[in-house]
């Protein structure tokens, strides 16, 4: 039962139910079981606390999966991951199921799921060596710092910059929503390395640790009462080359790695199969049961409304998963409209369970947990018609994409930057 | 362009899809169908033999009554055809003749009129109402049949009428032929020009035991609610086409309109509306497919579907409707261009088979919220 035996190529079924039995005793034997109907937390709402011990006790249970060789079972060998086919890592995952794995919060799925795939794309040999290793081991838990507080949707007009000084980078700016920064190791971030040019052709990928000096971290208290989001301050902050991810002057490009594997993670919960039976869901049947509506045509026709779009969206799933296969190249393109129903659909979805709860929804007790879950439901239901690019933004993917309708024009995008800032405080709206 | 209900169909499919979309678009083009809706005669008994021949009507009988599906899933099949028809706006009581074709061969009922049906050889509907609204009398022999429906659409085209009524033995099904006594089919004005509507009125009909279709009570209230969510599927499929015919008039229109200097499809007004409106129409054609696929298969979330269905695609259809018609703007308004007459059908078809609030009730009995 050696580990030579299994490799990169597609495993035979025997092999493969030998690696899962070997996977299964190394879970019994390190890991705790999940209680009976605990379901893994992937709420993207739920960041670690700030309890450093539970933190440190979540990177050494990350540890322990890095030692016993099920970190980064598909990642490359020579950077501490096990360069295996990815059957062995969905056997992996089915197998672990039953078991509390290490929970790293938010940022750690930003670590796992868009950081460090995005750099094994574009980083440089020197740099995996010193990072992807420390990242499986949970020494490194990498946080995005994406959109500055003046470039959100319009994301490469961030005016973050760093600034060439003989063989050091000085950083100077501010970075905004960054999700559970507050207790991440570092951040990838993308500046402003070129101002002479056009804004997509002059950005740059740093890694900027949390702790360098200079760098401040502040966490944002949130409506819904959370507080994970972040913003980061950077006065004269040093780096190296050896920090760049990717090419200088090349973001644009890592960039477009980096949304690619952001947007997969967010629809690929819409493509799994059908549930067998559908049936109303119990949020808003036990909010309408709250409130004795269950008699009342106009809240049993609000539940109803609920249950049609609700159906509706996963009807949506399946379809997009059938489009996608059949082409695979629209892929990327379709996954807007997924994005799209949330950013619309869910709004849609709070304001009738708002409508049901009525003014139990305004006021409620401490142990009405039906109001209050109707009225938390309403802080929370734009997130994803403004997190991960707003609805606007999908819609100009769909309307241009996906159904062929000509760009606006872009007054932004031929000259340099510099040049761009200066012209936009003056628009008048007559284009030369 | 096909409407695509099922991104991969089969090849059997494809080569049913394909033909039967040829054969529409040579034997009913637009053209025939405005010049109906303008007043001119249209005698369909060419197109029903040459469907029928396709094997249409068949597709929700099984091969004893000499229909047959094409892919194993008959619903699935005729919802491919519905679409296809609706983007088309095609006339003639498609949904409903299906819906009694699958009636009688569920009812293993009226063997020779159902072959008929399936052979193209005359054209039936389902006398559908929201309610039951007509009612049987017991005189001896006979029964006699009396009340209204109030909207039927094409029945002026059929040989006969499927009509639910209740009855001595509970809720009871009867066939009864356009031309018997006391039988009025009533033409009346309609906001679909594409179809023709009628009113139905049923007085002392004598309806003789034979007509009965299936065992009254029971068998027959589960056997009115499937047909019910079978006509759901496949008006919905038809409104999907519609939805997708419509639609793809505006897109094309969005790119040719030039104002202010460029293709108005370049505003992000415009660019919005149709993305927002083509993620109604993808959410719509989603939910045909899934229903018919369940329901087809007599899964059990098959009647939940059916009735979630019609309600999204009577609403977001009326909403796509109105969409596309604020992109063209003031030619929409005009009789000489084909917008309306989608704008007309998907407005209609909200209502026909059920309401999307009658289906939104219906449903909520379907998963068991119930009163």
């Amino acid at each position: 039962m050696t580990k030579e035996q299994y490799g990169a190529e597609a495993p035979d079924r025997a092999t493969l139910e030998q690696y899962r039995a070997q996977a299964r005793t190394w879970l019994e034997n390190n890991l705790e079981r999940r209680t009976r109907g605990e379901v893994p937390d992937r709420s993207p709402w739920d960041a670690s606390d700030d309890d450093v011990d539970h933190l440190a006790a979540q990177r050494a249970l990350q540890r322990r999966l890095y030692d016993a060789g099920y970190a980064g079972i598909g990642w490359p060998r020579e950077y501490g991951g096990q360069g295996l086919h990815p059957a062995y890592d969905r056997a992996f995952q089915e197998e672990a199921r039953a078991f509390v794995l290490p929970h790293l919060g938010i940022a750690g799925g930003a670590t796992y799921g868009v950081c460090a795939p995005t750099m094994l794309a574009h980083a440089s040999h020197a740099f995996l060596t010193a990072h992807i290793p420390r990242i499986l081991a949970g020494d490194e838990i990498v946080a995005q710092f994406f959109s500055d507080p003046d470039a959100g949707s319009d994301l490469a007009g961030v005016r973050t910059q760093a600034v060439r000084d003989g063989d050091r980078w000085i950083l100077n700016g501010s970075k905004i929503w960054s999700s559970g920064a507050y207790y991440a190791d570092a951040g990838m971030c993308l500046a402003r390395t070129n101002w002479d040019v056009p804004k997509h052709r002059g950005l740059t990928w740093f890694l900027v640790p949390t702790r360098a000096p200079g760098v401040t971290v502040e966490r944002i208290r949130q409506i819904n009462g959370n507080s994970e989001f972040c913003q980061e301050f950077f006065t004269d902050v040093e780096l190296s080359d050896d920090d760049v991810i990717g090419e200088v002057n090349d973001g644009w490009t890592v960039t477009q790695t980096m949304l690619l594997y952001e947007r997969g993670g967010s629809t690929s919960q819409d493509s799994g199969p059908p549930p067998r039976r559908a049936g109303i869901r119990r949020d808003v049947l036990e909010l309408a049961a709250a409130v004795d509506g269950l008699d009342d045509p106009a809240v049993r026709d609000l539940v109803a409304q609920i249950h049609v779009d609700d159906l509706a969206r996963l009807a949506l799933g399946q379809r997009l998963a059938a489009l996608m296969a059949a082409d695979p190249l629209r892929a990327a393109n379709l996954a807007s409209y997924a994005k799209l129903a949330s950013g619309v659909f869910d709004p849609i979805r709070a304001n009738r369970a708002l409508r049901i709860a009525g003014d139990r929804a305004v006021a409620w007790d401490d142990d009405d947990g039906a109001g209050a879950g109707a009225a938390l439901g309403l802080l929370n239901s734009r997130f994803l018609a403004i997190a991960g690019g707003t609805s606007q933004m999908q819609r100009n993917v769909i309307g241009e994409r996906v159904l062929g309708l000509p760009r606006e024009p872009s007054f932004d995008s031929r000259k340099p930057f510099r040049d761009v800032v200066r012209d936009a405080r003056g628009w008048s709206g007559s284009v030369s | 362009m096909p409407v695509g209900l099922v991104p991969s169909p089969s090849d059997e499919q494809a080569m049913l899809l394909d033909a039967s979309a040829r054969f529409m678009d040579a034997e009913c083009p637009l053209a025939t169908v405005r010049a109906r809706a303008d007043g001119g005669g249209y005698d369909d008994r060419a197109y029903r033999k040459v469907a029928a021949d396709f094997g249409w009507f068949g597709l929700l009988a099984d091969e004893e009554a000499g229909g047959g599906s094409v892919s194993g899933n008959g619903l699935v099949d005729a919802a491919l055809i519905a679409a296809e028809r609706g983007a088309r706006v095609q006339p003639g009581p498609f949904t409903g003749h299906s819906v009694v074709v699958h009636t009688l061969a569920t009812a293993r009922s009226h063997g020779d009129l159902l072959a008929e049906l399936v052979r193209g050889a005359a054209w039936a509907t389902w006398a559908f109402g929201p309610e039951v609204s007509c009612a049987l009398r017991d005189v001896g022999d006979d029964l006699r049949l009396d009340g209204t429906i109030a909207v039927v659409a094409d029945a002026g085209d059929c040989e006969h009428l499927l009509v639910s009524a209740r009855g001595p033995a509970g809720l009871t099904q009867v066939l009864v032929p356009v031309g018997a006594p006391g039988v009025t089919v009533r033409p009346i004005e309609g906001l679909d020009v594409t179809r023709k509507w009628f009113a139905i009125e049923l007085a002392e009909v004598t309806v003789a035991p034979d007509d009965v279709v299936g065992a009254p009570g029971a068998a027959t209230e589960e056997l009115v609610a499937h047909q019910g969510q079978v006509a759901a599927v496949l008006a919905a499929a038809e409104s999907v086409g519609a939805m997708r015919a419509h639609f793809e008039l505006a897109l094309q229109y969005a790119k040719d309109r030039i104002a202010f200097g460029r293709p108005i499809g370049s505003f992000q007004a415009i660019k919005h509306l149709l993305a927002d409106t083509s993620l109604w129409l993808e959410m719509a054609t989603g939910m045909v497919a899934a229903a018919a696929t369940a329901l087809g298969d007599d899964r059990p979330e098959g009647p939940e579907l059916a009735h979630a269905t019609k309600a999204f695609v009577a609403e977001q259809g009326v909403e796509l409707a109105h969409n596309c018609f604020q992109v063209f703007g003031g030619i929409g308004y005009t009789w000489e261009h084909d917008q309306h007459l989608f704008f007309r059908r998907l407005a209609a078809d909200a209502a026909t088979f059920g309401t999307a609030a009658w289906h939104r009730s219906q449903l909520l009995d379907v998963v068991g919220v119930g009163r």
